[in-house]
């Protein structure tokens, strides 16, 4: 099967309700990835990572310092280690740009992920939620709670 | 969807929405909630007050609503395909990470395997018989097992049209075909594809939720008690939300390919790379 072809999408700033995000959304770069800060190559810092452009963040009037941000998390697979690299660019206060950076070193992982018999995209990249226009997102469950938590500590250490 | 009336409810630790054309009257509205708490109060293992909670205090044979027997056999199938990796006998091991009842959030030892199946339980229909107090976590299946049932109660009150939200796992009937945005694993306001769900659940599962360590988080493999990793989100389209919902756990054990030999489902998994398989429906849906 061939890769995934990028497909365009109508842009529209109408979408998704804000109840639907503090519903779904969820924290940012956590688990596998520790750490966080401008231009640091520290994953030791056990920070929040920063983000924005979701309605929470974008109605709390505080500005993000702009930046590239990256967090590298190491971890052991039953391949081995493994690490993911995660860089974020805010400007203006938003999301510009979100990369994942690093691949898994181990050739086992990469053989184990060449096997599907479905098809394979290189890289997948986000675009923003408030630009599409949908009805609904389907993300991994996590309480509002959970959520607000994440929007806190983005508050507190991006600015 | 967007004149659609919206009934939002909190339900076993997550947010509800249920979308319909008209306003769902109040009998129907408790009749969905009673449901709700009824599920909550047969399988949670959150609650003193639970079946599950009497299996994990004390061995017997306990019998369950009819909504086990379906459940069982699907845990059972999935047991076999994963290798004992994905198992409802998995809560001892997330209360030994510290995803216990008192949300310690702290281990409390090293990674402990869930016991094997075979030796402690025995599922039977609706009639659970254990040999032992066992921690059973109906968590891969549970929240898409709700749907269902909720689904079901809104059937027979006649609504034929309604999609339900169970915090991004989602059910629609009767509607127009729902475009739905696919959550970036590592940041909720960016999206990395877009699908059209039509008369079906899609489910999604990601390793990087519910974290509260390092490398800690809640989807764990049985054999080994250890956090599994690689996979870091997935999604599925099959007919009912329950299986759905288990797929895209399963999808962090199986290859997505050698579960369609079993299932007739639709999938797609991210790897911590941000590369992506998928099967032939979500073709095309991803950015890149």
């Amino acid at each position: 099967m061939r890769p995934s072809s990028p497909k365009s999408l109508p842009v529209s700033r109408h979408a998704v309700r804000n109840g639907l995000f503090a519903g779904i959304a969820g924290l940012s770069l956590a688990g596998t990835v520790a750490g966080c800060a401008p231009s640091s190559a520290d994953s030791t810092a056990g920070s929040a990572a920063p983000s924005a452009g979701t309605s929470a963040l974008a109605g709390s009037g505080g500005g993000y310092k702009d930046g590239t941000y990256t967090a590298d998390g190491n971890y052991v697979s039953p391949n081995g280690t493994e690490t993911v690299g995660v860089q974020l660019t805010l400007a203006a206060g938003k999301v510009a740009d979100v990369e994942i950076t690093q691949h898994p070193s181990n050739p086992n992982t990469r053989k184990f992920q060449g096997e599907f018999a479905g098809g394979i995209a290189a890289q997948v990249v986000g675009k923003n939620i408030d630009e599409l226009n949908v009805s609904k997102v389907a993300g991994s469950s996590l309480t509002s709670g959970g959520f607000n938590q994440a929007v806190e500590k983005i508050k507190s250490e991006a600015q | 969807m967007t004149d659609w009336e919206d009934f939002s409810f909190q339900g076993i630790g997550t947010e509800w929405a249920v979308s319909t054309p008209l306003p769902l009257p109040m009998s129907l509205r408790t009749r969905l909630l009673d449901r709700v708490e009824k599920f909550d109060g047969d399988w949670s293992r959150f609650r003193p007050d639970s079946l599950v909670a009497e299996l994990a205090r004390k061995r017997g044979r306990y019998g369950f609503p009819d909504e086990a027997a379906p459940l069982g056999e699907l845990y059972r199938l999935l047991y076999r395909l994963t290798g004992g990796a994905m198992t409802p006998l998995i809560g001892g091991s997330l209360e030994r990470l510290g995803y216990d009842a008192a949300y310690t959030l702290r281990p409390d030892g090293p990674p402990l395997p869930a016991p094997e199946w075979e030796s402690v339980l025995t599922w039977s229909g609706t009639v659970l018989t254990a040999g032992a107090p066992v921690v059973l976590d109906i968590g891969a299946a549970g929240k898409g097992l709700l749907v269902d049932l909720l689904a079901a109660e809104l059937d027979a009150a006649g609504v034929s049209e309604f999609v339900i939200d169970a915090s991004g796992d989602l059910l629609a009937r009767g509607t127009e075909p729902l475009s739905v945005a696919l959550e970036h694993p590592y940041n909720p306001a960016l999206a990395i594809g877009v699908v059209d769900l039509d008369g079906r659940a899609l489910c999604a599962s990601a390793a990087n939720r519910r974290t509260w360590g390092d490398g800690l988080h809640h989807v764990l493999d049985g054999t080994t008690g250890q956090p599994v990793r690689t996979a870091v989100a997935t999604w599925t389209m099959a007919e009912t939300a329950m299986v759905a919902d288990a797929l895209a756990t399963a999808l962090f054990f199986v290859p997505g390919a050698a579960l369609q030999e079993t299932f007739d489902f639709s999938w797609l998994t991210v790897f911590s790379d941000g590369s992506a398989a998928y099967s032939a429906e979500f073709e095309g849906m991803l950015f890149s």
